[in-house]
């Protein structure tokens, strides 16, 4: 855990005027319908820095789902534009890791065959396919489980091998959609510890997306707060806490608060 | 770290879950099996009783039946092996179902593909989908049996003709487990392999679509060989030869022992390859919740 500080202070350290990895630029997103038009995303505008970790929180409709699936290129934004190092986002792609709340394993493979997909796609060679896999297993405590079926594990354990997987492929920057909203809060604590960790370890950006308050000042560098109707940025706020942060210390309840108050404006 | 060890005690009481249901059903099939054991007693004794007060033209008993099918097996006959004009010291019984298997082998294994292929291309893709279903839903009610006449005409009495008949009912149940599978794939699967680099259609049916889509496939596999035997019967009523026909047969001879011992063949055919086949789709759904 001591190496979560370095990397917090790193990335305050460095500041803004580095490249930045993600941009999101004046971006909407509107579903029309034969009866009416929702507007989803309204002028949504935010950078992620380089090895930032930055926490995406909002309420139910404030469309932060859909701005996710936007920078995933999963999904076509109506006007503006995400770039990721400069080159504009047109479709999914291995530069961007996605870790989605109900984990998206492939059932019928293996923990190890799952880790192993998107280096197949690349096509990383045996054995150094296999090499990627044991380190990146390790990476994220699941060493002694890469025979085993999804089937066979507990939620948890799901996702550490979605988070193993989304970064086997060494992207840029890890995408993660209300990673840890299916799990336990005990194995949330613990998940969002070995996150920071990983994310020390690995240097990545990372971009999470939650509606949990707490969960975002535990491990944000910085959240985008979001307001619904139209869905759009409402506040970014800057967490200064040295990391592990504890729930318990009075800054913490103060940024809690401060969001909330934020969000139920 | 501490959640290895949280992580492997979840997995341990699971397989603690696991083995008190095997127990479980141990102890339950146990029971079960002896009932079972006294169901098919009790069927035989009915039809023992039934059959002492008839003559064997109209009810056999299963002591007939069991020495006509004795006889059968050892009968010796000669297995003509097509295309070489070879011909094999066999029996009867063994004759009979090889000449089955002829047009049950080919039919089934043409009528599945053709059905796999078929519904993964019309489940995958909305324009093959949009063009053909009119056509599917227009053919799909039409019984096997119904095709029998354009066999015969177009391949002519024999083999050829039950195959073509056999491959017709395969093809459809395989169509629709395939068709209906391929629908049910999630779309959030197919997204996570679009962003791990699956970007064309081939890689993602072949690595993606397929393996989900496999339990229904292999659920449409398992019911055509079952169902196949039961067209295979009724396609070699006129196509005659093989099992079917023998059935038929010696009932129109009145050696209703021998054509129930043939029914009864039918019946261990289906058995075996509907147990085989389970093993396999056990083993290779084996991840499979």
């Amino acid at each position: 855990m001591s190496g979560d500080a370095n990397a917090g202070a790193d990335t305050t350290a460095t500041g803004p005027d580095e490249t930045a990895t993600v941009r999101v630029d004046s971006l909407g997103k509107t579903y029309a319908s034969d009866r009416r038009t929702v507007e989803a995303l309204s002028d949504v505008e935010f950078a992620v820095e380089d090895g930032e970790f930055v926490c995406i929180v909002g309420p139910s409709g404030c469309g932060k789902t859909t701005l996710f699936r936007i920078i995933a290129g999963l999904e076509d934004a109506t006007s503006g534009a995400v770039t990721l190092d400069g080159s504009p986002v047109t479709g999914p792609g291995t530069d961007r890791g996605m870790v989605f709340q109900e984990y998206g394993l492939f059932p019928w493979r293996t923990v190890a065959e799952n880790v192993a997909f998107g280096l197949e796609e690349q096509g990383v060679e045996e054995p150094a396919r296999s090499e990627r896999v044991t380190e990146m297993l390790e990476l994220v405590g699941l060493d002694g489980f890469a025979d085993a079926y999804p089937k066979e594990l507990s939620g948890g354990m799901k996702q550490r091998v979605g988070i193993a997987r989304a970064l086997a492929v060494d992207p840029e920057l890890l995408l993660m959609d209300e990673p840890f909203g299916a799990v336990d809060a005990q194995t949330r604590d613990m998940l969002h510890g070995e996150l920071l960790d990983i994310w020390a370890e690995t240097d990545k950006t990372v971009l999470f997306v939650t509606h949990d308050v707490e969960e975002a000042v535990t491990l944000a560098d910085r959240v985008v707060v979001m307001a619904a109707n139209p869905g759009r940025v409402r506040e970014i706020v800057s967490v200064d806490i040295d990391r592990p942060r504890e729930r318990t210390e009075s800054e913490f309840a103060e940024y809690v608060e401060r969001i909330r108050g934020l969000i139920g404006e | 770290m501490s959640n290895d060890e949280v992580g492997s005690g979840v997995a341990l009481s699971e397989t603690d879950a696991d083995e008190r249901l095997l127990d479980r059903l141990a102890g339950f099939s146990s029971e079960q099996t002896g009932l079972a054991v006294a169901g098919f007693a009790g069927f035989l004794a009915v039809w023992y009783v039934a059959a002492l007060f008839q003559p064997t033209y109209l009810l056999p008993s299963p002591v007939e039946v069991l020495a006509a099918f004795v006889v059968e097996l050892t009968a010796p006959a000669s297995l003509s092996i097509p295309f070489t004009g070879a011909e094999l010291p066999a029996t009867r019984l063994v004759v009979k179902l090889i000449q089955s298997l002829y047009h049950y082998v080919p039919g089934l294994l043409i009528g599945t593909s053709l059905g796999v292929f078929a519904g993964v291309a019309m489940g995958w893709n909305t324009r093959v989908d949009s063009v053909f279903t009119p056509v599917t839903r227009l053919l799909r009610p039409i019984p096997p049996l119904a095709w029998i006449g354009f066999a015969v005409i177009w391949l002519g009495v024999n083999h050829q003709g039950a195959t073509f008949i056999v491959a017709i009912g395969s093809f459809w149940i395989n169509f629709y487990s395939a068709y209906g599978g391929v629908e049910g794939v999630s779309e959030d699967l197919k997204e996570v392999a679009a962003t791990l680099g699956v970007d064309d259609d081939w890689t993602m049916i072949r690595k993606v679509v397929l393996p989900a889509a496999s339990p229904s496939i292999m659920t449409g596999i398992r019911t055509s060989i079952g169902q196949c035997w039961m067209i295979v019967v009724a396609a070699e009523l006129i196509v005659g030869v093989g099992v079917g026909y023998e059935i038929l047969n010696t009932a129109q001879n009145l050696a209703m022992d021998v054509s129930v011992a043939y029914m009864l063949v039918i019946s261990i055919v289906f058995l075996v390859s509907d147990g085989l086949f389970r093993r396999v789709e056990r083993r290779a759904l084996e991840w499979r919740a």
